[in-house]
């Protein structure tokens, strides 16, 4: 019963944190159609900002987490609007575009902060263990759970129930018919991207007291969430929840019985192998190339 | 419209004859070295160009068969290499240290020459054959296909550092045996081996040309710009997209093949990000709907690149300078220097501009503006 508990709260965490960096990249892409490869650099970002904020000024974790949000939302913002706006009609040039944005905030962070490992403190305040059914568990990893869980609620609420989710709704079915209607597409697309970077920076400033801090860390992260989304189905938030959940539960239990690599290895398999019978997605009704 | 392929086949020609000819001029062994690498990556170039350019297909993980046909090449000229320094009944060093005691059933074939070099060409070919197959086969195109090829690059690199024991890890295979061939030895540092390389280039640089030419070639550009009309004729739109990938990998794994030749070691950076990402630009910079300049691209960008890595600063700051200039190609060059080369040409020399050419423009415009490389 322990181990099965305990399993599953490996599990949960692996999930929470696919979720959290997951969330950003499924709201970019859903909406706007633009593969954001830049996305890990953004939860990288976030990392290093947590790292900053806590050595320079020595800010606790929590309290640098809504500074960390709005900063890189802010970037994002810039982004949008220097350089993918002008790119919405050329999918493929996006993913250049944004990989080549990755591959200069990994350059200038290496360059300023420079290449080594950095750690990041735990919240003095969850850095104890917490017992469940037998099975124990970092306080701060179900902590990190709860974060994840109530920032999908939060983006659900904003795209099911808000009158701006509605706009977005209008704009994913067809964007121009949207703007015929008055809806201003481009300002909805730059709030959503500058939302979906916010999101990975808060990712990145939650994960870094998990992990070490390093200019690479984005790539692996960015690949994994891209999996939880093509196994979701981009349409669909819930399709990400629930995707994120399972591959989190999966990963946790083939690295028990093999290791991380091995795990990966036979994830991204059986991805590829689902997308050739249904390459919308688990949980999508339609595709979108 | 034959005076232009007869005028075409002539540019491509003088270029390889011109790099053929380097090897007459310049005797350094050092530097013939480092060119035969920049050429390596001009194979390289037009094997993406092929996929990326011609079909649609963003590969991001273009690396991932150029390192299966390295470590195809490394892993035979391991089993040359005498003696083995360790092992007991001819293992390579690193097995021994991963106390491994007799040679891995894979390992075994890659002492028949033939094996080997097919291996180098087949194996990355079957790899993306069956990835592609799963991919076109399911309709995933655009974007998702150049996650999931990415996807699939970070996973095998991660496999093959993970497997030590098998690949050698994270120190790749080094202190290999030196090429024969033909009773030809292939020096790393000498002309033989630039001669090759030089050789491979414009053997693959033809064939590509060949296909692009062939009626197959051209379903794949109607495929690359309107994929569903395509399909609409009666194409098998997935069978064209798996053999451009697949044959795209088997020149990869050429260039991989001859990369560990001139390197003198294979190594999983080989399958790196990096690596990936500096093949795309390469191309993008080149101009990824011709053959020529994705190559160009490639010997241009690498050489600046070498020149420049001279101090290690400048070689921090290149890769800040390079993803900059990568951002704004695509914003503003999206064919490429060979694409503003024509534009040029076209606006000097308006005699050179024939009605058929002024149609295809025409449609050009239409096609991006009905969102071109989707």
């Amino acid at each position: 019963m322990d181990f099965v508990v305990s399993q599953i709260l490996t599990g949960l965490s692996l999930s929470s944190i696919l979720l959290l960096v997951a969330l950003g990249l499924a709201v970019i892409y859903g909406v706007t159609g633009v593969i954001n490869l830049a996305h890990g650099e953004f939860v990288m970002l976030g990392a290093y900002c947590a790292w900053m904020l806590q050595t320079q000024f020595g800010w606790g974790l929590l309290a640098s987490l809504v500074p960390i949000f709005i900063l890189i939302a802010i970037l994002g913002w810039l982004i949008e609007v220097l350089v993918i706006r002008h790119l919405y009609d050329r999918p493929l040039d996006t993913i250049l575009a944004t990989w080549g944005l990755g591959v200069m905030i990994q350059q200038i962070v290496r360059l300023t902060a420079g290449g080594e490992l950095r750690y990041v403190q735990m919240p003095p305040s969850l850095s104890r263990s917490v017992n469940i059914l037998g099975a124990t568990d970092s306080a701060y990893r179900l902590f990190v759970l709860g974060v994840a869980l109530a920032l999908f609620a939060l983006t659900w609420f904003i795209y099911s129930y808000t009158s701006f989710g509605l706009k977005l709704r209008a704009i994913t079915q067809n964007r121009s018919i949207a703007s015929c209607f008055g809806i201003n597409s481009a300002r909805a697309y730059r709030l959503t991207f500058a939302y979906g970077a916010g999101i990975a920076g808060l990712a990145g400033a939650l994960i870094s007291p998990l992990k070490s801090v390093s200019p690479e860390m984005g790539t692996t992260y960015v690949v994994d969430a891209f999996m939880v989304v093509v196994l979701g189905g981009v349409q669909s938030l819930l399709g990400t929840l629930v995707s994120s959940g399972l591959l989190g539960e999966i990963s946790g239990l083939l690295a028990y019985y093999s290791n991380d690599t091995i795990a990966k290895a036979l994830v991204l398999l059986a991805i590829v192998i689902i997308i050739r019978f249904r390459p919308q997605g688990l949980f999508a009704q339609r595709v979108r190339a | 419209m034959s005076g232009k392929v007869s005028l075409q086949i002539l540019l491509y020609g003088v270029v390889c004859l011109a790099i053929l000819l380097v090897p007459m001029v310049i005797d350094d062994a050092f530097l013939l070295n480092k060119y035969s690498r920049y050429l390596v990556f001009g194979i390289l170039a037009i094997a993406l160009a092929l996929s990326w350019g011609y079909a649609g297909i963003l590969n991001l993980g273009q690396a991932t068969t150029f390192g299966l046909g390295s470590y195809c090449m490394a892993m035979y000229l391991k089993l040359k290499t005498v003696p083995i320094h360790t092992g007991s009944d001819g293992l390579p060093d690193f097995m021994v240290w991963n106390n491994v005691t007799e040679l891995p059933w894979i390992w075994e074939p890659f002492y028949s020459t033939p094996f080997a070099l097919a291996a180098g060409i087949l194996v990355p070919a079957l790899f993306a054959g069956l990835l592609g197959w799963f991919m076109f086969g399911g309709r995933v195109t655009g974007v998702y296909a150049a996650i999931i090829t990415l996807a699939a690059m970070v996973v095998v690199n991660l496999i093959i550092i993970d497997q030590q024991s098998y690949t050698g890890g994270f120190n790749g295979i080094t202190d290999l045996a030196q090429f024969q061939l033909f009773g030809f030895e292939f020096d790393a540092y000498s002309a033989t081996t630039y001669y090759l390389v030089a050789i491979c280039l414009t053997f693959a640089l033809f064939l590509s040309l060949a296909v692009t030419r062939s009626k197959t070639g051209l379903i794949l550009q109607a495929v690359r710009d309107q994929e569903e009309r395509v399909r609409f004729f009666g194409y098998d739109v997935a069978v064209y997209k798996t053999f451009v990938f697949a044959f795209s990998a088997a020149i990869a794994g050429l260039a991989g093949m001859l990369y560990t030749i001139v390197m003198e070691f294979a190594s999983p950076t080989f399958l790196g990000v990096p690596l990936s990402l500096s093949i795309v630009i390469w191309v993008a910079v080149g101009g990824r709907q011709s053959l020529l300049g994705a190559m160009l691209g490639a010997l241009l960008v690498t050489g600046v690149q070498g020149a420049l890595s001279e101090s290690e600063t400048f070689l921090d700051t290149w890769t800040l300078v390079m993803g900059g200039l990568f951002v704004l190609i695509v914003l503003f060059l999206p064919n490429g220097l060979a694409g503003a080369f024509e534009t040029i040409v076209r606006r000097f020399m308006p005699a050179a501009k024939t009605p058929t050419e002024q149609a295809d423009e025409e449609h050009a415009k239409g096609t991006a503006q009905l969102g071109g490389a989707a």
